[in-house]
């Protein structure tokens, strides 16, 4: 009974070395800047980029054969914390079953939220990318076309950081 | 004795003169025909926005089948007669509505479909785009709750609407069709920005090539200069791009 990992105490459980996945063994390998954060509770590995090596990262995955961006999307850390931009990547091939996928993170200063654009890598990021400028005002750099996707284009402030605060709405739409 | 059984005074079959008279005799006024052919044939525009309009797709299949009340969903707003709002409205799609709207014959009708076209639903407490109930920009005839309503619901929207087009008489249509002002009563403060949807989206000169420092950082594999992607937006907000490009 000693030996079972179940019965590992939560405390020591978390003091364990984050293993690093598949995707980061291989970019440790290629000498590119990350850092691995480990396993999401999906399963799927995750690994912290900083915005500057981020298309060197992205580069060398799709030269390596992540040549599908399932998603970007971008949350926020809470207030005052950080903006954060995230890539999944898969690999699409032929008769393919349970493809591999990683997850990239970014983290970025929420006074400067600006990082270069993967579009000329997946062109998928196009309008995902607006969409996360849209939202939290993250500035994708080298987008061809970075404007409101979602909002009016005269909106004013980012909707879904923790911090933006609503404004009198019924002002706003009597003025519509 | 022999005897005329039309001189009876109670006779044993039914009567079948008057019967047979209202079979082949309609008794009714231009105003009621006009209104029976119309609420006979009240042609929805295909419309739907949101999770109302898989009920509403349900509706038109076999299931429930609302052809037979003389319903053919149109594609275009020039041959419907009726408009069901399915689905949330946003600040961003209200133009689009109106227009629609404006660009259908009269006589229309609107049923409001769903809690988010009657108040904002679910949206209506802290979403920054939801239009508060669609009577804000085109008047409504009838109103629908449910989130989303069922087939059912949308039948009984319609059948309440075709007692209101049966009710109706054509000498006061001129009266009814006013327009109400309902919208663009208050001058708006929101400034306006080019158009966006110049269909030239594919085509258009930044998405030709890549910047170089993004290039260069993709092929060689090196870090992105930020100093350099700084200088490379100054150059961005120097063309044709919004002046939100700019930040917070």
């Amino acid at each position: 009974m000693e030996t079972d990992p179940q019965n590992t105490p939560a405390s020591e459980e978390a003091l364990a070395p984050i293993e690093p996945g598949p995707c980061a063994l291989w970019l440790a390998g290629q000498n590119l800047p990350h850092e691995s954060l480990g396993t999401a509770s999906d399963g799927i590995e995750m690994i912290s980029v900083r915005p500057e090596d981020l298309l060197a990262v992205a580069g060398a995955l799709h030269a390596d054969g992540w040549n599908y961006l399932r998603l970007q999307c971008a949350y926020d850390e809470g207030p005052g914390e950080h903006l954060v931009s995230v890539y999944q990547l898969t690999r699409c091939t032929d008769r393919a079953v349970r493809p591999p996928e990683v997850r990239l993170k970014v983290f970025l200063p929420r006074e400067d939220p600006r990082l270069p654009s993967v579009y000329w890598i997946w062109k998928a990021a196009d309008w995902q990318e607006r969409e996360s400028y849209d939202m939290y005002g993250i500035i994708y750099e080298g987008h061809p076309n970075l404007i409101r996707i979602l909002n009016m284009e005269d909106w004013v402030g980012w909707p879904l950081r923790k911090d933006y605060v609503t404004p009198g709405f019924y002002e706003v739409q009597d003025a519509f | 004795m022999e005897q005329n059984p039309r001189n009876l005074l109670f006779p044993p079959q039914a009567q079948s003169v008057t019967s047979e008279l209202s079979n082949n005799v309609v008794l009714t006024t231009v105003n009621d025909l006009y209104n029976w052919a119309r609420l006979s044939s009240v042609w929805p525009l295909m419309y739907g926005t949101a999770c109302c309009f898989i009920e509403f797709a349900a509706l038109i299949g076999s299931r429930f089948d609302f052809d037979r009340f003389g319903l053919v969903p149109r594609a275009t707003p020039r041959q419907a007669d009726l408009i069901i709002t399915a689905g949330t409205i946003t600040m961003k799609f209200a133009p689009v509505l109106v227009k629609l709207y404006q660009q259908m014959p009269e006589p229309k009708y609107v049923i409001a479909m769903g809690a988010c076209t009657i108040t904002g639903g679910m949206f209506s407490t802290d979403s920054p785009t939801t239009v508060r109930g669609v009577d804000k920009l085109i008047p409504v005839d009838v109103y629908m709750p449910g989130c989303p309503p069922r087939p059912e619901t949308i039948l009984d929207a319609i059948i309440k609407l075709r007692k209101k087009m049966g009710g109706e008489d054509f000498r006061e249509r001129y009266e009814t069709i006013q327009q109400t002002h309902r919208y663009f009563s208050v001058e708006h403060k929101m400034k306006s920005l080019p158009d966006v949807l110049v269909k030239e989206y594919l085509r258009m000169e930044s998405r030709q090539a890549p910047p170089a420092v993004l290039a260069e950082a993709i092929e060689m594999r090196t870090p992105v200069d930020l100093g350099r992607l700084k200088a490379l937006e100054t150059e961005l907000a120097n063309g044709d791009r919004p002046s939100e490009y700019s930040g917070v």
